[in-house]
């Protein structure tokens, strides 16, 4: 190996990006193994086997070399569809409550900072909000990183009760029941 | 260490100079020798030479926007698994057992039973704190870089906790950040 090397092409999965060997321990092997069996057969093949058994059993779709599972879905209907996402691991992914959380934090005992969390799930931008925010009760408002990497809105002053109004007015999207503020450490509907 | 990692977390992209850019140069021909030949190739003498600092103290070498090196504070040049691929001689090599691929794409550290176990294989050169190759059992490509704690002696004598640090696996942010715009 000591003449000129030349670069070793690796295959990799289209649909997982992992060199195709590595698909088995990827995140989702069940959406690869079409792909495996067009690219990369001599990789794995009990998938041949796999997908053959199925066609021998009269089943013509194509697709359906996916859905061979554990047999949870006899008819074969459809791949199953998987609307919690899977980390690697097998861990799944808890899907994000979309809701906004209003906190007021007292500073200097009679000044106060009303944080709000969780706009950014419905899609506002948050420098735009906070512009918004700090135009209508004409005070300080400005995007912090907050706790565990997640953006939040600080705005200086005591508006707890204006700003429920004022989020479902400027952004239809946001319910009022997604509205929750914090008292006493206890999360309460504002509705 | 690139669990969580998205171009966001780039802070700052600069062209280096050119006494950088053949620091650089010289510190990754001297790790890795066998690159020698083709590093004209990887980091062209003409085209500009990236860094782009991220956090913690991370840099990574970018040319033509393909991150090829990272390392950490001062520590020592790593390529990226993309081109660890393509020239899979270059680093020495330890291999895990199966069982530990799942754990090791998941981000874990290898610890050293999954190293002496039948299924693993040491290289006794490697000593402690040098960046080597993961490979698996029964793979072809390298699966993860890791940087030894100990060296292949320890990890063979003590056989307990941590062998090798995760730097850089399969499917982590570094992998999947292919361009760096």
């Amino acid at each position: 190996m000591t003449e000129i090397l030349q670069p070793v092409q690796v295959l990799y999965c289209g649909i997982c990006s992992l060199p195709a060997e590595y698909c088995e321990f990827g995140a989702d092997f069940e959406k690869c193994k079409p792909w495996l069996i067009r690219n990369a057969p001599q990789l794995y093949p009990d998938l041949i086997q796999e997908s053959n058994s199925k066609v021998a059993d009269g089943i013509s779709d194509q697709l359906q070399s996916s859905s061979i599972t554990d047999g949870t879905e006899p008819s074969g209907s459809s791949a199953p569809k998987e609307p919690v996402k899977r980390l690697p691991g097998g861990k799944t992914k808890k899907k994000e409550k979309q809701e906004v959380i209003i906190e007021k934090v007292t500073r200097n005992k009679r000044k106060s900072i009303t944080t709000l969390k969780g706009l950014d799930l419905f899609g506002v931008k948050l420098s735009d909000a906070s512009k918004k925010l700090g135009k209508k009760f004409a005070t300080g408002a400005s995007v912090v990183k907050g706790p565990t990497e997640k953006d939040q809105i600080d705005v200086q002053g005591d508006i707890a009760y204006d700003i429920v109004e004022f989020i479902t007015d400027t952004w239809p999207d946001v319910p009022e029941t997604a509205i929750y503020f914090i008292e006493d450490g206890k999360k309460v509907p504002a509705v | 260490m690139f669990k969580k990692f998205t171009s966001e977390d780039v802070s700052g992209q600069n062209q280096v100079k050119a006494s950088v850019q053949r620091k650089i140069r010289q510190s990754i021909a001297d790790e890795y020798p066998g690159l020698e030949l083709v590093l004209d190739d990887l980091l062209p003498k003409k085209s500009p030479l990236i860094v782009a600092k991220c956090q913690n103290h991370l840099n990574l070498v970018v040319v033509n926007n393909v991150p090829l090196f990272f390392n950490i504070r001062d520590g020592p040049y790593m390529p990226t698994l993309r081109l660890l691929h393509q020239y899979p001689t270059i680093m020495k090599k330890l291999q895990v057992d199966r069982g530990a691929i799942k754990f090791v794409l998941a981000g874990a550290n290898i610890m050293c039973p999954g190293l002496t176990s039948p299924g693993g294989v040491l290289d006794e050169e490697v000593g402690a704190e040098t960046p080597v190759a993961i490979m698996a059992e029964g793979k072809q490509h390298a699966l993860a870089i890791g940087f030894t704690k100990m060296s292949a002696k320890d990890i063979k004598a003590i056989n307990k906790g941590i062998g090798v640090d995760n730097m850089h696996y399969l499917n982590d942010g570094l992998w999947k950040m292919e361009r760096l715009d």
